[in-house]
């Protein structure tokens, strides 16, 4: 099993390296910083612009392959993965913005697919009653509506919340409010801040995993298996949670390695309309401000976390199924 | 005969009311299982399906019930809602007692005390009916836990152990923790047994238990539900489709149609003097494995009964040949045979059809048709096909970047045989014996195979370009097994059978011509050449399959498994059709079938394949009654006999195990692993098995035959790969019925 996993480990960490070096080698020969410099006011000569880039390790004249050997060698030796064309160095400003999304996303990716496989399960335990037609037609309606607009909606609903109570309950923006001291009142601030989004990213993340899990599980309900164990004395109820849940459970395990990673990199609305200033909102800001290095750091960071998404997929199913469980 | 089963209501007139009234008073306390006036609608889209129309039968403790009947005759449908399995839209009514308490009403929890303790039940599909996440040991341990919570975690080891040794699988210690996935097929649906014999049942309800399973593997299962039942001392409901899997176990048969009875009584009486004309057909439907005579099959022309609609007369009138005005009048009901303690039949003419009434008259079977190459030996008729050591060997490799090669197998091994004008030949074996591959083999056709292929003087060695392709796709058809997933279901009749012939480049008018020919020729109407397959039924769809091979002219048809995926009473005509056609158009067929009756009936010559090698080949009939090779001996006992007494008496060979995986193959005689003859050899002559790879070798006359003929001894046609064809057989792989548990009535 560890041989396994370590296998498939190197097969990722080959992967991610062959992703960064395209996505580094496409962003050098697209990306010019130095144009957007000679936009400020007064105008910089050409000369003063190569020499401030030179000094930021981001010089102009040389060939996207000698600056890819040199950004490369950086990386390998020193674990440095350079500088901003404003200076700042991306390994500080990476771990802020790592950390950022982390918070904003890992609570709600855990709800988002506890509740929407309960809510599968449940919904198809009573297919077609009521409780099922409400839970699936939400999902469907949470699949249609656009992300920023149902948080926005969500965001209308706290200050709802705020204006009724006439207190602050609910902050809607922002990680945390400055200057408080530690102790209950952060913990509570942080509470108030965290509420939101998270609340908002789950109403709307659930709806896939409960449709695929519904849809597994009805696929299984009446599957000979099930009849089996009702044969030999299992209620309905119980041959479909101990033989059914488990084999409609090894598909929806699969699809989590490709949604984590879509949250995590794509979630550049929540972090903009939250004002979490997180990895997806930087590396939009990146393209934008021809930061070549910005640009492939988060490249490589939704790499590794779709490998992790990957790896973890691969252990949930080698855990459910013994069908694929290796030698 | 009051210690036997009782089939049908000492009065079965009257309302159901009284019916189940009488059934409370007087059905006798001793029955395990007594149903009365069964009845099961569903509501479908068209409107309600009655499914189960009236079922009533009494089982006694230990005895065994058949229940027979066609796709749709409810048969499933009856051990479902005995079990409480059905959905829960279905409407059931009626009354099932299990020694005396009523299951029908239950609770799905309250029916879980009965299910899997007192009654449980093997299922069709082995492959699906297991989990496959959890190990046998948890699945069986599962069934112990339900029913003893207080049961310890090693006494239930213990006793999954020992249910598995039971059912007949090897060191049961280690397989507790196998999974399904690495069993074969036979052996989940022993494990299935297992499961189902845990609890020690009163009643055991087996589903079509064999039917997915090879002839040698339904043999093994057989006698491990018999053993089971030994074992348990339960009272077994056997519902199959198969005449000859019941005759031997069943004490009683019930036959269904259409979802009601229409006869029942000791099997004897229902084998020997059937009462009911449907009963007869089916009986006269199944060739025989054990008679050489050719006589024509008995068809029954038309279609089961819809169950949409509340028959108004007697449901089977429509396809009887003995209709008349008075069958119309209602249905009958399920009456006493006069004269015939315990026999019912659901048919007014009962009474008129005991005795020695012959099947082949009522049911108009056509005259035995005869080909004009019959009377030309075989060695003077044009060989059509002929295969030249065709080999066809997989690699199999492991590694996902780097392949290494760990093995091969040999799927089609060295095989040469070649067929005449006129005849049909066949080959019979278990699933990977390389039958498929041998068919695919011949159809592929190409220059770089492994061995030669002459398709009507065609060789692939000399000319395999696409002409020659053409020229021999025109000398070969091939008819599929499942006709309809084999025919496009947007073409219309028409088109599937115009596209051959447009390939063939006619014109439009002899197409249309042509086609209207076919049509006539399989039996079909003409006129219903712009229906889709869909609105045909299985058997019309499978001779459209037919004819569509037929269009170009071939000289040889491909057949693989034309039958099985079609009822018995259906089958009959499509395999008169084949033997009609045979005779008439010259044709020579190329079959493929599991189904060895089958096979005997309508083939000249017969090759018997084990691992992708011919062991025995030869004459039908000689292959069939004087057996050589021990496999084909295995094969041929495997075969169950529509004959009740046939059946108790004869003596079978059970072969242990599955067919081995071909990477496992033995150097020497690859059936040396499961021969029963090997495994009473002396250990010098089995060394000669083990190393040696015995011949295709023709059968030596007998020393008196020498002796009679006078001059040059003619050659009987057959021949056999084994050293050993007249050892003695290992006894513990023979099997003869005890007489004791089995009286005939």
């Amino acid at each position: 099993m560890l041989r396994y996993l370590a296998r498939r480990g190197l097969t990722y960490l080959v992967m991610i390296f062959l992703t960064t070096s395209a996505g580094y080698l496409l962003a050098v020969s697209t990306l010019k910083p130095a144009l957007l410099e000679q936009e400020r006011i007064p105008r910089p000569t050409p000369e003063q612009v190569a020499t401030s880039m030179r000094l930021k390790g981001l010089d102009p004249d040389l060939s996207p392959w000698e600056r890819y050997v040199e950004w490369l060698t950086a990386i390998v030796t020193r674990w440095d993965w350079g500088r901003s064309p404003n200076g700042a160095y991306i390994n500080a400003e990476f771990g802020d913005r790592v950390w950022i999304s982390t918070r904003l996303f890992l609570a709600s990716i855990i709800l988002t697919l506890v509740i929407g496989v309960a809510l599968g399960v449940y919904s198809a335990a009573r297919q077609y009653k009521f409780q099922d037609r409400v839970i699936t037609s939400y999902s469907y309606l949470a699949y249609i509506v656009p992300a920023p607009i149902a948080y926005f909606l969500v965001q209308l609903g706290a200050i709802n919340i705020n204006e009724s109570v006439g207190e602050r309950i609910f902050f809607v923006t922002g990680i945390s409010t400055p200057g408080i001291g530690p102790g209950w009142a952060q913990f509570v601030d942080m509470l108030a801040h965290y509420a939101v989004p998270t609340v908002a990213i789950t109403l709307v993340g659930w709806g896939s995993y409960q449709i695929a899990q519904r849809q597994y599980l009805l696929d299984n309900v009446n599957a000979d298996f099930v009849r089996t164990a009702r044969a030999k004395g299992l209620t309905r109820n119980q041959a479909i949670t101990r033989h059914a849940l488990r084999v409609s459970f090894i598909p929806v395990a699969q699809s989590i390695a490709f949604t984590i990673p879509a949250i995590f990199a794509g979630g550049f609305f929540a972090e903009k309309i939250f004002a979490w200033p997180g990895v997806g909102s930087w590396s939009i800001d990146a393209i934008s401000l021809q930061d070549v290095n910005a640009a492939t750091a988060t490249l490589a960071y939704g790499s590794v976390i779709f490998a992790i998404g990957a790896i973890l997929a691969d252990f949930a199913t080698t855990l459910v199924d013994p069908r694929v469980r290796v030698q | 005969m009051s210690s036997e089963t009782t089939t049908g209501p000492a009065e079965p007139t009257g309302s159901p009311v009284e019916r189940l009234h009488v059934a409370g008073l007087h059905s006798p306390t001793d029955a395990v299982l007594s149903v009365r006036d069964l009845h099961v609608r569903f509501n479908s889209e068209n409107g309600v399906v009655h499914a189960v129309r009236g079922v009533d039968f009494d089982l006694m403790p230990g005895k065994t019930l058949g229940i027979v009947g066609e796709s749709g005759s409810g048969k499933s449908v009856t051990s479902l809602a005995i079990m409480g399995l059905l959905p829960g839209t279905a409407d059931i009514s009626g009354s099932v007692r299990l020694r005396g308490r009523e299951l029908l009403g239950l609770s799905d929890k309250a029916m879980c005390e009965y299910r899997g303790n007192e009654l449980s039940m093997v299922f069709q599909d082995p492959l699906s009916s297991l989990t496959p996440v959890y190990t046998v040991g948890t699945q069986i341990s599962e069934a112990l836990t339900i029913h003893n919570p207080t049961m310890s975690r090693h006494a239930k080891e213990v006793r999954a152990a020992e249910l598995l040794a039971m059912v007949g699988i090897p060191s049961p210690n280690d397989r507790l923790k196998a999974f399904p996935h690495e069993f074969s097929g036979g052996m989940r649906q022993r494990v299935m047994i297992a499961i189902a014999i845990a609890n020690n049942p009163r009643v055991l309800i087996a589903d079509e238990p064999t039917t997915a399973l090879d002839v040698t593997i339904q043999a093994q299962v057989l006698e491990v539900l018999h053993t089971a039942q030994e074992e348990t001392g339960a009272a077994v409901v056997m519902i199959t489709h198969d005449l000859g899997v019941v005759a031997g176990m069943a004490d009683d048969i019930m036959v269904m149609y259409g979802g009601k009875p229409v006869e029942t009584g000791p099997v004897d009486e229902i084998y020997y003097n059937p009462r009911m004309p449907y009963t007869m057909g089916l009986l006269g439907a199944v060739p025989r494995v054990d008679a050489a005579e050719k006589s024509s099959l008995v068809p029954i022309e038309g279609m089961p009964p819809n169950l949409l609609h509340e028959p108004t007369a007697c449901s089977f009138a429509p396809r009887c040949p003995l209709a008349s005005e008075a069958c119309l009048a209602g249905e009958p009901a399920l009456a006493p045979v006069p004269g015939v303690p315990r026999h019912h039949a659901a048919c007014i003419k009962s009474e008129a059809l005991g005795g020695d009434v012959d099947v082949l008259d009522i049911f108009a079977a056509p005259p035995v048709p005869a080909s004009r190459f019959d009377a030309i030996p075989r060695d003077e008729r044009a060989t059509v096909l002929q295969l030249k050591d065709i080999r066809k060997h997989f690699p199999l490799t492991k590694g996902s970047l780097l392949k290494r090669r760990i093995g091969t197998v040999k799927a089609v091994d060295g095989l040469s045989f070649d067929i005449r004008e006129g005849e049909c030949f066949s080959i019979v074996g278990e699933s990977g014996s390389g039958k498929t591959t041998t068919l695919l083999e011949i159809m592929e056709f190409h220059k770089d195979q492994d061995g030669e292929v002459v398709i009507g003087g065609i060789s692939n060695k000399q000319a395999a370009d696409s002409r020659a392709r053409n020229a021999m796709r025109r000398e070969l058809q091939m008819v599929f097994q499942d006709p309809t997933g084999a025919l496009d279901p947007r073409f219309t009749v028409y088109e599937v059978l115009a596209e051959p012939l447009q390939n063939a480049g006619m014109d439009r008018q002899a197409i249309r011509k042509r086609i209207m020919e076919l049509m006539k020729l399989v039996g079909l109407q003409p006129d219903h050449v712009n229906r889709f397959p869909n609105q045909f039924s299985g058997g019309q769809r499978q001779r459209i399959g037919i004819a569509r091979a037929l269009a170009v002219n071939p000289k040889l048809v491909v057949l693989d498994e034309p039958v099985s995926a079609l009822d018995v009473s259906v089958q009959a005509g499509v395999i008169n059709l084949l033997d009609k056609l045979r005779a008439e158009l010259g044709l020579s067929y190329l079959l493929v079938a599991h189904d060895l009756s089958v096979v005997r009936h309508i083939s000249n010559r017969v090759a018997v394949m084990y691992l992708g090698k011919i062991v025995e080949i030869g004459e039908v009939d000689r292959v069939f009654d004087q057996p050589r090779h021990p496999y084909t001996r295995a094969l041929l006992s495997a075969i169950p006999v529509p004959d009740p007494q046939v059946e108790r008496t004869r003596e079978r060979i059970i072969l242990k195990g599955d067919l081995p995986s071909p990477l496992d193959a033995p150097k020497g005689c690859n059936f040396a692993t499961r021969c029963p003859v090997y495994a009473a050899l002396p250990p010098a002559k089995q060394e000669k098995c083990r190393t040696l790879e015995p011949p295709l070798e023709a059968v030596a006359p007998s020393a008196a035959a020498r002796a009679l003929e006078a001059g040059p001894v003619s050659v009987p046609d057959q021949r056999f790969a084994c050293f050993f064809p007249d050892g003695e057989l290992e006894e513990d792989m023979l099997v003869v019925q005890d007489q004791a548990d089995h009286h005939a009535p």
